[in-house]
């Protein structure tokens, strides 16, 4: 890894689900977790990585050529085949490819020419209340870039946001925190056992991350919202007890959806979650109405 | 609520149906009209009737002698629930067509698949004995006679341009009007006339004759007002039901005192507007309204309602009855100018907010009214144009984005921040610029001077590019159609390319100006408009029928500019291709395009991967910056008749899909006949991919003041527009405004609803889309083109 650059898989302009107003969010890539409903599967890895489109494809063959392991294939009956368990990763075919069927996802960037992008719609954020959000991937498995992209935001007059997994250690979240106005907090399930089964770690740092997190800054809890896992009255409750004891001022419940089924095959991958569903439009609205009961302010999707 | 859903069931829509891309038919077989419209020859059957009895006159005096007929022999009703009446016809399903101008094509259009349904056998024939006085009379006629040379060759559409010889437009001085009614006008003409009978000026004949006949025309306006007193009285009086009989009585007090004097209440003053919009449409065949309805009709309704007189309720029922009445207004248009005009009833836009003389902010409670009963009628027309400043307020906004979530695709927002500054670097005196109308699509005008302005064509500039590439040179014939510029052999950088692209420019702004030269001076001396002339400012006082002399300003004639953002993808593609790539020389890539890319796809490939103008990319936005600064500077080079530079505009219409049809393939990857951006500042559909804020910082490069009023489309999903997303759309929309770009507006409905809309187009009758400065029914336009609005790209993202 690069240490005066970030990894990062996309920034996206006029995000208007990552906080307040409209943002610049940037997704930084690598992350620890391994979130089986997971929608963003190409921002796990801590590498560039090649992402197909099959669609895309003309049939021209000149990835054939480009691939030094022969792990593309072409034939009349099947078109083009990948063997992904050859592939290294070494993009060489993503140059060759003119019709954007075969993409890197990931790229190298220095702070300056992250800021430069983000700074193209400072007016934006002026005139809606928005400004930056640093996103994932978990951005604080890349603290140091990301505390000093923030720092330079900040220095410029901008609203700075995290979203976080809380998946990290105490020094990281605290040198990032110094730059950021507000934390996203994601949360998703609140027995670690659960957490475990379902991302692949438990929830133990992330839930004492929240706590200390929430002493220093404001803070949204946003919880991926998913029928049969999270969805029960009794967890909403402890949730909301949460959001409470640490003064989130907001809740937002994101329903699932299927974003990672469709991503997980162009990356090589079995989707590992394929019964998973979103919790029925009434069943939302009543979780919804549990919270706002107790004085808490709700979003349903961002 | 009630009465809208009771008008939107009644009223009969005339919008028409595109028919045709260019030359070439487009789902022909619907027919150009629903089948339940007709045409209505009574008013050529009048002027007729009145120009065979005026013959050896003054041209000006046998115009209103004609319209005096009409106006006081043309059939007349009152419909059940009407409080605001007069109509174009004797009918409510009728149209009229202006035989005056043009009788060959009504005749085809009446014997032709496309029109068959418009009028019966013996109408037809009727129609035929009317066209046979017209012969060599029409403007038309006189148009074809009086081309020849190269006029006669270029006037004809061939792809390039599309000259037209009508949307002239002008919006009437209402607030003068409407403050001293049309008897202080004609006694300001008989004054006239007296004094020149003291003086007797150099004109006097000319004179006498334009105020003689402005005194015809506004008796007889005030006559056809009566008409509807008497009639409204007659039917009062053998009405049983009290609730209608006081409705009648109503409109009979109402129409004997009004447009002679003053109205004396808001709804006084709703139908005077109306009558004079409705005598102006009735003189001449055109579109628009241009009327500012919150700053003229405010005053009226805020009296009402200190008085008493007047509940908010009432008044916004008046607007729906209003609304009514603009919507069933229509327009016979050739099969060929319906690839412009595709799904447009008579492309009429009123304009709320913005500033007066004093530069102070005109928003009231009949701009917030005029809002709802958008919201309530939910219909193509009239089209909103809501003026934006700095002082503008955030409830206004607010209110302005409750309307367009409905989905009807208005208000469409202009920034008087930028507009204020370019008319008065037209010429217009910046108290005038300030009270700015909007007429049409983004037809600007400054309302009550003499501004008769004409669209003189659609300008296709990406074949102006297509020509450089060829030297002027037709590959299919041979000829020599456009300028001679040099061989693209020995072009060594994209800047000769953009060079003798603007050679082409000037070659056919010439060619479209002259034609239109020459067709202005025909309109002077046969078309003169006593009518329109007796309401705007300064004829009266000087003698002058509105033709003769010009408010001293740019305002006045415009082309409408197409596929700017083509040219500019085009020549960016050919700098990272050709000139920095090397991938092919400019002849290969020229004969690669002649044959629609066939068997280069890799080449079109790498067109397409050039950078866009629309991602934010200086690269390819810069481009886009000197084309269109360079274009405007170009065809203000040349001078209309009276000395004034031609000038671009933005409001393409549906012409950027069809008359996309005749130009072959373009060098940013486009295919022959594909459509093209679909307006000034739009990115090519698909090819903008950083999102909205990106589309607007890429427009802000292109100086509003260096270019012209350009038009703005872009498309939402309906959830970017709920109440919680409110902040966001407001700050989108002052971000727009501090960045001085003249206008946005807003398609808001997705991508699937529109597919669904295609497969049932029953299911969808009333869906309504933004084309271009206008909306229409989904279900009105072609397939091609309601392909292109689909494939127009959504701005949402998650």
């Amino acid at each position: 890894m690069n240490n005066h650059k970030g990894l990062i898989f996309d920034i996206q302009r006029f995000s208007i689900h990552d906080g307040p107003g409209i943002r610049t969010t940037v997704f930084m890539k690598g992350c620890p977790l391994r979130c089986l409903w997971c929608s963003n599967p190409e921002s796990q890895d801590f590498f560039p990585n090649l992402m197909v489109r099959d669609i895309n494809c003309k049939g021209c063959g000149a990835c054939v050529n480009a691939c030094p392991q022969g792990a593309i294939t072409m034939t009349q009956a099947e078109g083009r085949k990948i063997e992904w368990s050859r592939c290294d990763q070494c993009l060489l075919c993503t140059g060759a490819c003119i019709y954007h069927s075969l993409n890197r996802r990931g790229s190298y960037m220095e702070v300056p020419d992250i800021v430069q992008e983000i700074r193209k719609d400072e007016g934006f954020y002026r005139n809606s209340g928005g400004g930056v959000t640093v996103s994932g991937g978990e951005a604080l498995w890349q603290s140091e870039i990301v505390a000093q992209l923030l720092a330079a935001c900040k220095a410029e007059g901008m609203h700075t946001a995290l979203d976080t997994t809380g998946h990290s250690s105490w020094e990281k979240l605290a040198s990032v925190l110094n730059f950021t106005d507000l934390v996203l907090f994601d949360v998703k399930h609140l027995d670690s056992g659960a957490h475990r089964r379902a991302t692949g770690v438990g929830n133990e740092q992330i839930l004492e991350n929240l706590v200390k997190a929430a002493k220093k800054k404001r803070i949204w809890i946003r919880m991926p919202l998913i029928a049969g896992f999270n969805d029960s009255e009794a967890h909403i409750q402890e949730l909301t007890a949460l959001a409470k004891r640490n003064g989130a001022e907001k809740i937002s419940l994101l329903p699932y959806h299927e974003g990672g089924k469709a991503k997980s095959p162009q990356l090589g991958r079995i989707y590992p979650y394929p019964d998973a569903v979103a919790p029925a439009e009434n069943h939302i609205h009543r979780l919804k109405d549990i919270m706002e009961k107790e004085g808490i302010v709700v979003s349903i999707g961002s | 609520m009630e009465l809208a859903e009771d008008l939107r069931s009644k009223f009969v829509s005339k919008a028409v149906r595109n028919v045709q891309r260019g030359y070439t038919e487009d789902d022909k077989s619907r027919g150009l009209f629903r089948p339940e419209v007709k045409l209505d020859i009574q008013r050529s059957r009048l002027m007729t009737e009145s120009f065979k009895q005026t013959d050896g006159q003054a041209m000006v005096i046998r115009r209103a002698k004609a319209l005096a007929h009409v106006l006081d022999n043309m059939g007349i009703f009152i419909r059940d629930w009407e409080r605001i009446v007069g109509y174009q016809t004797s009918e409510p399903e009728g149209i009229y067509h202006p035989i005056d101008m043009n009788w060959k094509s009504v005749n085809r259009l009446v014997n032709s698949e496309a029109g068959k349904t418009l009028l019966n056998e013996a109408e037809k024939k009727e129609l035929e004995e009317i066209c046979e006085y017209w012969k060599g009379k029409s403007m038309s006629d006189r148009q074809q006679e009086m081309f020849s040379g190269d006029l006669a060759k270029y006037w004809k559409y061939e792809g390039t341009f599309l000259w037209t010889h009508w949307s002239e437009l002008g919006i009437p001085d209402y607030e003068t009007l409407l403050h001293e009614g049309l008897d202080a006008r004609i006694k300001r003409a008989e004054e006239r006339l007296e004094e020149i009978d003291k003086t007797i000026p150099r004109d006097y004949i000319d004179q006498k004759e334009f105020l003689q006949s402005v005194i015809i025309v506004l008796k007889a306006v005030i006559n056809f007002s009566k008409r509807y007193a008497v009639l409204a009285t007659d039917m009062a009086a053998v009405e049983k039901d009290p609730e209608r009989k006081g409705r009648l009585e109503e409109i009979a007090h109402t129409c004997s005192w009004i447009p002679a004097h003053s109205p004396r209440s808001f709804l006084e003053a709703v139908q005077f507007f109306y009558f004079i919009h409705l005598i102006r449409y009735l003189e001449y065949s055109t579109l628009g309204i241009g009327l500012r309805l919150d700053y003229i009709l405010g005053p009226y309704y805020e009296k009402d309602i200190q008085t008493g007189k007047l509940r908010k309720e009432e008044a916004l029922e008046t607007l729906q009855l209003l609304w009514v009445k603009f919507l069933e207004l229509g327009l016979v248009y050739s099969p060929l100018v319906t690839s412009v005009y595709g799904g447009v009833a008579s492309l009429q836009a009123i304009t709320l907010g913005g500033r007066d003389k004093e530069g102070r902010d005109v928003t009231n409670d009949l701009t917030y009214l005029a809002l709802e009963t958008a919201r309530t009628m939910r219909t193509i027309e009239p089209s909103i144009a809501l003026r934006i400043h700095k002082d503008t307020p955030d409830e206004l906004l607010s209110a302005a984005m409750d309307t367009i979530r409905t989905g009807i695709g208005y208000p469409s927002f202009f920034n008087d921040e930028a507009l204020i500054p370019l008319l008065e670097k037209w010429g217009v005196p910046p108290e005038d610029a300030k009270m700015y109308g909007v007429s049409g699509c983004v037809y600007m005008e400054i309302p009550g001077k003499n501004i008769t302005r004409r669209v003189l064509g659609y300008f296709v500039l990406a074949k102006c590019l297509w020509w450089a590439l060829h030297q002027g040179i037709n590959p299919k014939t041979g000829e020599q159609w456009g300028a001679k510029t040099p061989d693209p052999a020995t072009f060594k950088s994209w800047e000769d390319v953009l060079e003798a692209y603007l050679t082409q420019v000037k070659f056919f702004t010439t060619k479209m100006t002259e034609v239109e030269n020459t067709c202005r001076d025909l309109y002077a001396k046969y078309c003169p408009k006593p009518f329109y002339s007796a309401i705007v400012e300064g004829c009266i006082e000087q003698g002058k029928e509105c033709k003769q002399w010009i408010y001293p300003s740019m305002v006045h004639d415009f082309a409408m500019v197409i596929a700017g953002t083509n040219v500019a993808d085009s020549l960016t593609a050919i700098r990272k291709v050709v000139f920095e790539d090397k991938l092919v020389t400019l002849p290969e890539l020229a004969a690669v395009m002649d044959k629609n890319w066939e068997g280069r796809e890799d080449l079109r490939q790498a067109c397409i991967n050039a950078p866009k103008y629309g991602n934010d990319d200086d690269y390819a936005d810069l481009i886009a910056r000197e084309v269109h600064h360079r274009t405007e500077a170009v065809m203000e080079t040349v001078k209309d008749r009276f000395g004034y530079g031609i000038r671009g505009d933005g409001s393409a219409v549906s012409a950027t899909y069809g008359l996309a049809a005749d130009t072959p393939a373009t060098p940013d990857g486009r295919m022959d006949g594909g459509p093209f951006a679909d307006s000034t500042l739009a990115p090519q559909p698909g090819m903008d991919k950083k999102g909205p804020t990106a589309v607007l910082n890429s427009c802000a490069k292109i100086d509003t003041l260096q270019t012209y009023n350009h038009l703005l489309n872009q498309k939402f999903l309906p959830q970017f527009l709920t109440d919680d997303m409110k902040p966001v759309f407001l700050g989108y929309l002052k971000t727009w405004r501090d960045k001085k770009i003249s206008h946005i507006q807003f398609n808001v409905v997705d991508k699937h609803t529109l597919i669904a809309a295609q497969e049932y187009p029953e299911k969808y009758r009333d869906l309504i889309v933004r084309v271009a400065g206008f909306s229409a029914y989904f279900a009105d336009l072609s397939k091609g083109l309601q392909d292109h609005i689909i494939a127009r790209t959504e701005q949402s993202l998650s």
